[in-house]
């Protein structure tokens, strides 16, 4: 008797047609939002303290030098006498570091850098607090090396591009094999552009040849000029716990 | 979007069927929602017309008005077999209709049966949202698993555990987890309001088989 009944369902075909309808739009939504508010996945910028090198007032006593001629880098600018604090002992110290641009911040830089020397027992940590603030001062990573001075990158050129390739390293890290390695020779221009990657000699694994060749041209996006505007030209060995330069120029 | 495209086949694959439940249960709580409501709005109107008429003949012949309610198909359904009814015993013994109340048994046993057929229209595809609230939050913890597994896999190959390595891979075995519970989420919502309204129809239903039998014996009593 139901058949007299005629009812007007508007029956699934509809109702599917209007889900799938509000899960594109949905779907849709989400899409526009995203490119309107991109999820933020800043990089922390990285600020680097090269602990070998740090200014010390009195490099006897205090961290080893590191060994000058080593590559080719500018010498280290002798560090500040014990003298008193007159105008005359920094401008010798810069005279001595043969660098082109002395500046007044930089007269400043050795004033503080007297003071330091009496304080020597907070001396390191006040060295690395210094050192960072002169970055800051300077532009951020436009600033020079630890131990440099002015803004050009520093004495210890092949260490910084080291330490950038380390921390590009773990990132990218990767193999295959129990102790692969990789050296790599990068020719490195004037302006701080890498010009040329050559792999030397490699232990065969290939995983992780792919990944010190992306963290080389991930850390390449971030270096700087090296000193004196020289091409720089040096050996690296990639190994899985770290970087080490190897200092023979020619292979 | 990047999370679900580079996502493995097995987490696709649960994404996808997943998304798939989304869309038949929303469809089911569009179509059931409509269904209801008109069903509800119509036996209402119909419960009025119903009380003012006087005679079933004359409610009989309105009745398309009202097509959606379930009453008017048990009330089609009683006055058939009340037509039925007084037309066999008309036949038979030629006087009237017969006071043994078999006629009344009959009726009330169409009215039974069209009660029944109404409560499985009304509950059709209920069953779906059912199962896709209680399954869906496993179907996306599996891929979650899985997705984990293979992320872990991955870090055993290439031997580096840094959080740019491992977190990309948990964040899209994840996402397996979120739509798992996104689908699940309106089912069972949709689920307990519908069981609450077909509840209340079933209830109207039954009143009304009441109401009717009622009528047909005074009637027959009065004769």
């Amino acid at each position: 008797m139901s058949s007299q009944v005629s009812r007007i369902d508007a029956g699934m075909g509809v109702s599917f047609t209007a889900s799938a309808v509000i899960h594109l739009a949905v779907f849709l939504l989400l899409l526009w939002s995203g490119r309107l508010f991109p999820a933020q996945m800043a990089i922390q910028e990285t600020y680097y303290v090269d602990v070998i090198s740090l200014p010390v007032a009195n490099p006897q006593l205090g961290a080893p030098t590191p060994k000058v001629g080593e590559t080719d880098s500018v010498p280290l600018p002798e560090p500040v006498s014990s003298s008193p604090m007159t105008v005359k002992a920094p401008l010798k110290a810069t005279v001595k570091s043969a660098n082109p641009n002395t500046t007044e911040s930089e007269s400043a830089f050795a004033e503080r850098m007297a003071k330091l020397e009496r304080n020597s027992e907070a001396r390191h940590e006040e060295a690395v607090l210094e050192k960072l603030q002169n970055k800051v001062k300077a532009g951020g990573l436009k600033s020079g090396m630890p131990g440099a001075s002015g803004t050009e990158a520093g004495s210890r050129y092949a260490d910084y591009i080291k330490s950038r390739l380390e921390d590009a390293l773990k990132l990218t890290s990767s193999y295959t094999t129990k102790k692969p390695e990789v050296a790599v020779r990068l020719t490195i221009t004037a302006e701080g552009k890498l010009s040329r990657v050559k792999v030397e000699r490699s232990s065969g694994d290939a995983t992780f040849e792919l990944a010190v060749r992306r963290a080389i041209d991930l850390a390449s996006e971030k270096f700087t000029a090296p000193p004196n505007r020289a091409v720089f030209e040096n050996g690296f060995i990639f190994k899985p716990k770290g970087i080490s330069s190897s200092t023979s120029t020619s292979r | 979007m990047a999370i679900i495209t580079s996502a493995g086949i097995i987490v696709k694959l649960v994404l996808l069927l997943l998304l798939s439940f989304s869309v038949v249960s929303w469809a089911i709580i569009l179509f059931k929602f409509f269904q209801v409501q008109r069903a509800k709005s119509e036996s209402e109107r119909f419960m009025d017309f119903f009380w003012k008429s006087k005679r079933f003949d004359a409610i009989a012949s309105q009745v398309d008005r009202f097509a959606n309610s379930p009453l008017t198909v048990l009330f089609n359904e009683g006055y058939g077999e009340l037509k039925k009814v007084v037309e066999s015993d008309g036949k038979s013994e030629g006087a009237g209709f017969s006071t043994d109340l078999g006629g009344i048994e009959n009726v009330s046993r169409a009215l039974r049966r069209a009660t029944n057929s109404e409560i499985t229209r009304l509950e059709k595809y209920l069953t779906f949202l059912a199962t896709t609230g209680s399954t869906s939050p496993f179907i996306g913890l599996f891929g979650t698993v899985w997705g984990i597994m293979t992320a872990f896999e991955g870090i055993g190959k290439t031997g580096s555990a840094s959080l740019a390595v491992v977190a990309p891979g948990i964040a899209e075995a994840l996402i397996a987890t979120a739509i798992g519970l996104v689908a699940a989420i309106p089912a069972v919502m949709a689920y307990n309001h519908f069981q609450h309204k077909i509840r209340v129809l079933i209830n109207e239903m039954d009143s009304f088989t009441t109401e009717f039998l009622n009528i047909v014996q005074r009637n027959i009593a009065g004769k």
